[in-house]
Parts: C-alpha cells; sequence; structure tokens
C-alpha cells in the first residue's frame, strides 16, 4: 500500500523539544521529530494524549511554550496560524469546520484561494484538479451549489480534506480523518492520502483506525500524556513493549 | 477556481430587466416629493449595502454605519465649499477618506474579540456625533453647513430631483454591481469563512484582524460615498441626520430583508423607506411597531423576507419536481 521512497536529504517540517502544558497538565513535552516530503507519518496514542494539541502547536491555533518548529529550515514557531497556513502547512480538524451558511463550492474555492495567495496554483488545470479531487474522494454525485448541510458527516469529512489538498500544501495535518466515517468513506480518504505522497506533500496523520495507520504510514510515533514512548515504522512500533501496555494492548482489550 | 456551471439564466435576466424599467421609470410615475424619499431611499441603500457587506458577508455587527454617512457628507461639503475642488473629486475623496479612517478604526477595534467590536462601534458612533455636533470648523457646529451646491461634472449639472434620481441610481447600481462580484471573489469567500468558522478560516491562511479592518474599510467607502451624495442632494448638513438611531434604522432595515444576499439589503431599505411614507398618519406609533415588527420578525422568520422568500421557493419547486429524479 505505501508508495514509494522517502526522499530523506532533508525534512520538510521539524519539531524539536516542542513542549506545551495546561496548568498541571503536561500536553506535549519535548516532542521532537522531523517530517519529510512524500512521507506519511502517524501519530497515534489514546485519547487525551497530546495529538491534537500537537497540530494545534504546529498550526500555531496553540502557541508553544518551548522548542522549537521549523518549515523548511526556517523557524516558524512564533508565527500566527494564518501565515504558517500562506508557507504551506494545512490542517483538517477531528469534527469538520465548514463554512456552514455556504454553499459547497465555496467550501471548496477557499482552499483554492489560499493555493492562490500562496502564488502555487496554475490557472489551467484547475478544473481538472477539482475533478480529480472530487472524484478520489467519491464526491462526484454532489451539486456544488448545494448548501453545504446537505452533505452528510462523512462527505463533510472528505470534503474538508478536499479542501485542505486545493490549497497545494507542502505539509498535511490530518486530524482523525477516517473517525465516523464507513468502509467506503475510508478508502477515499486512503486514495486522497496516497495521492499526497505522490505529489510529495508531507502528512502527518492522526488517527484510531490501526489498520489505515499500519497500511498507510512509513513511519509511526505513539505518544502517551505527551510523551513520545516509540518512533519507528508500523512494524517496529507495533512490538514495543511500552506502546502494547499503553496503548495497543488497551485497544485489542477494549475490541474483545 | 471559477464556477463553471453558471449559466445566464434567461427567467433572471427578464426579471432584472423588467426591474430596471420599473427603477427607471420611478421619476415619470411620482410627484417630486416621492421623488425626494425615493433618493434619500437609495442613498440609504448604500449604508444598508454596506451592513450587508459587514454584518451579512463578515459577520461583524456595527452600529457606526451613520457616523460614516456623515463623515463623508462632511468631507464633500468641506472639500467643495472650502477648497473649491470639483464635486467628482469630492465624491471620491468622501468615499476613499471614510474608506481609510475605518480601515485604520477597524484595525484597532478588531483587535477585539466577539461582540466588543459592536461596543467599541457604539462608541464611535457617540463620538462622531459629538464631533459633527461641536468640532464647528469641519461641521458648522450646531448651526451645520448649508448650500452645498449640486454635483456637476463640467457643465453638467445635477440640480433637479429627476437629475438627482438618476444620477444617485447610477452610483447605486455600480455600488451593487461591485458587491456582487466581491461576493464571488476571494477577499468577499475570506469575509464568508471568518464569518462561519474564524479558526478555519486562519488555517486556510486568512488573517482574521487585516480581513475584517477591510471589511470595515468597505463599510466606509460606501457610507462615504453615500454621504456625499446625500450633501449634493440635500444642500444642507446637520449633525441631527447623522445619529446612533439613524444606525439603528440600518440593521432594521438589513435584518428585515435578510443578509443572505445583497438584494435583502434592497428590499429592507424600500419597504421601510416607503413603509415611512405610506403610513404618515401612524408615525408616533413608528418606533412601537418597528420594535414589535423585528421582534416578530426575528422569531417567525430570522433569516428576514428574503430567507423566507426562498424557503418558499424550494418548497414550490421540490413539490413541483419529484425527489426520485433529483438523485442520479
Amino acid at each position: 500500500m505505501k508508495n514509494g521512497t522517502v526522499a530523506k536529504d532533508r525534512p520538510v517540517l521539524s519539531l524539536s523539544k516542542v513542549s506545551k502544558r495546561f496548568g498541571g497538565v503536561v500536553a506535549a513535552n519535548e516532542v521532537t521529530f522531523d517530517l519529510y516530503a512524500g512521507e506519511v507519518f502517524g501519530l497515534i496514542g489514546p485519547n487525551g494524549a497530546g495529538k491534537t494539541t500537537l497540530i494545534n502547536l504546529i498550526t500555531g491555533v496553540t502557541p508553544a511554550d518551548e522548542g522549537e518548529i521549523t518549515l523548511q529550515g526556517r523557524n516558524i514557531t512564533q508565527l500566527p496560524t494564518h501565515t504558517r497556513a500562506k508557507l504551506g502547512i494545512v490542517r483538517t480538524f477531528q469534527h469538520p469546520r465548514i463554512l456552514d451558511r455556504c454553499d459547497v463550492y465555496t467550501n471548496l474555492a477557499v482552499g483554492a484561494d489560499l493555493a492562490g495567495r500562496r502564488r502555487v496554483s496554475s490557472r489551467n488545470g484547475r478544473e481538472d484538479r477539482l475533478e480529480q479531487l472530487l472524484d478520489l474522494a467519491g464526491l462526484t454525485e454532489i451539486n456544488l451549489n448545494d448548501s453545504i448541510d446537505k452533505l452528510s458527516y462523512g462527505q463533510q469529512k472528505l470534503l474538508e480534506v478536499v479542501r485542505a489538498m486545493l490549497s497545494q500544501p507542502l505539509v498535511l495535518l490530518l486530524d482523525e480523518p477516517a473517525a465516523g466515517l464507513n468502509r467506503a468513506e475510508m478508502d477515499h480518504v486512503v486514495k486522497l492520502i496516497k495521492l499526497a505522497t505522490q505529489e510529495n506533500i508531507a502528512v502527518l496523520l492522526i488517527e484510531h483506525a490501526m489498520d489505515l495507520v499500519m497500511n498507510n504510514c512509513h513511519r509511526v510515533t505513539v505518544l502517551n500524556f505527551g510523551q513520545q514512548i516509540a518512533t519507528g515504522t508500523p512494524e517496529e512500533v507495533q512490538s514495543d513493549p511500552e506502546v502494547i501496555r499503553a496503548y495497543l494492548g488497551g485497544a485489542a482489550h477494549a475490541a474483545r | 477556481m471559477e464556477r463553471a456551471y453558471r449559466r445566464l439564466d434567461p427567467k433572471r435576466v427578464v426579471f432584472t430587466a423588467l426591474l430596471l424599467a420599473v427603477c427607471l421609470s420611478i421619476p415619470r410615475l411620482t410627484d417630486s416629493y416621492m421623488l425626494r424619499v425615493f433618493n434619500i431611499a437609495w442613498i440609504t441603500c448604500l449604508c444598508v449595502l454596506s451592513n450587508y457587506v459587514l454584518l451579512g458577508m463578515c459577520g461583524q455587527n456595527s452600529f457606526a454605519q451613520a457616523g460614516l454617512w456623515g463623515v463623508g457628507a462632511y468631507i464633500t461639503a468641506n472639500v467643495v465649499m472650502k477648497l473649491g475642488w470639483p464635486p467628482l473629486l469630492a465624491l471620491l475623496l468622501a468615499g476613499l477618506g471614510t474608506g481609510l479612517l475605518a480601515f485604520v478604526l477597524g484595525f484597532a477595534f478588531f483587535r477585539l474579540r466577539h461582540y466588543y467590536f459592536t461596543f467599541a462601534s457604539v462608541g464611535l458612533m457617540t463620538i462622531l456625533n459629538g464631533l459633527f455636533m461641536n468640532w464647528t470648523p469641519f461641521t458648522g457646529g450646531a448651526l451645520g453647513i448649508s448650500n452645498v451646491p449640486s454635483f456637476s461634472l463640467g457643465s453638467f449639472v445635477v440640480n433637479t430631483e429627476e437629475a438627482n434620481y438618476f444620477f444617485i441610481f447610477l452610483i447605486f447600481v455600480i455600488a451593487y454591481l461591485l458587491i456582487k462580484k466581491l461576493y464571488h471573489s476571494p477577499l468577499g469567500r475570506s469575509f464568508m469563512a471568518i464569518r462561519d468558522n474564524e479558526m478555519a478560516a486562519n488555517c486556510l491562511g486568512i488573517n482574521s484582524l487585516l480581513t475584517k479592518s477591510i471589511a470595515f474599510g468597505i463599510t466606509g467607502i460606501l457610507c462615504g460615498v453615500a454621504g456625499a451624495l446625500y450633501a449634493f442632494l440635500a444642500g444642507y448638513l446637520s449633525y441631527q441626520t447623522f445619529t446612533y438611531q439613524q444606525s439603528t434604522m440600518y440593521l432594521i432595515m438589513v435584518m428585515l430583508g435578510g443578509t443572505s444576499a445583497p438584494s435583502g439589503a434592497v428590499i429592507g431599505t424600500m419597504i421601510i423607506s416607503l413603509l415611512q411614507e405610506w403610513v404618515r398618519p401612524l408615525q408616533n406609533y413608528m418606533q412601537f411597531f418597528y420594535g414589535l415588527g423585528i421582534v416578530l420578525l426575528m422569531i417567525v422568520q430570522p433569516e428576514g423576507i428574503l430567507g423566507g422568500g426562498r424557503a418558499l421557493y424550494e418548497k414550490w419547486h421540490s413539490r413541483k419536481r419529484p425527489a426520485s429524479t433529483v438523485a442520479k
């Protein structure tokens, strides 16, 4: 399932000892990892481990207490959210944040607008691009003029991924893109992730659906109480005793 | 990304042509008193359209529009009368000056989050009205400014009620078309993204502070131009015109018409402007009826007349076309 080799010469995004505390709760403790172009990097861990917080730190929605975040060698730790987006860091949300009074078209166009602001889009082929993405997302049947609330929850989540992809990002942060989706919709998420890797986008994937993570990620890091307890290939992580105790074992137990 | 599926709907073309014909024949159909009412109504439309941009598109509520309207009017009077510059330049300066003022103030005000901008706008309105009343060199103080000359371009003078009608209507149509254009532009979409989900908007590279300030700046331009038109039309400016109550009225107009499209602003303005004339005998009770009407409207039809009309249309349409044909 995974796509070819990942060029590991220079990371696109680097986190170095990034920490965040909310009162007494440690949401991120010296989190350190590199993200390479064309790579799918999995971020897993039990609920409350600090996964979404980490995406908030990378996008600047939450400011980091300590540590350094660099994008293509540039320190972005102090930059506001919108500037980071314009530099190419784009995210989706656990619960889709759609523009609920707008139609489907406008919801998608704001993604393409970001590509325009980033000056990365070529004008010809924009329609083809949209068609390709909607096709991969299984959304070809929807009417672009429809109001957004005519879409199901799963369709809205897929649309959010399409919106992010339309901005042609360098880094794509996906916060549980498959949560609440049916099997068919999950397959569409996988197709979109694959396209992202083909286009050399660095993907950070938070997900609880283990098969999706294990089959699609090149590397995985496991977070527990804001602490990275293991990083490596899916196989390495799966057999790590601490990971099994903290997360996978618990999940397997719950599944039974 | 273009809307490839947008086609010119023949029904819409006919409707627009009819509407335009009606609007252009109004000077032939009414007396000069009613024509003045219409002239003021079209000017008011510009201010209410600014409410559509700021509230309807960007989700920010301001009570300062009448103040900005006044700024435009006083700039015009001063530029024409004290500097002796041509009226066209005064019109442009009124729009740009008021727009710039609003943009700069927006930069300060929008550091406040949530509804605190609205509070700040109430303060701005109060300060502006105080300035209009007391800053005698610029506004004439309590006496106001009289004998502002009519608009003219070279030897062409807009000095009759009828000429004013076409002049004001032309400016209104230009503003209306520009706002339609704005709606379909990346800037317009960034307004709507902020209105619907500010965090998502930020994550899509939209700078909240700058974007909201631009929206307030556009509000300023529209109100400033409206102020200039008012100065040319009325010829007399008094601080008693540019009041907080007037701002509230603009808000009532946009709420009545609906904030989902610019036409809502026009519908709301026309209904209230004309209603005021038709029910003149009941003038003493008007405030009461406005209040009651708005409360009822918000309960029964919070989306305004436009929203109600759209819901009815969709209901009628879905009945005409069975649901089975909708799915492919």
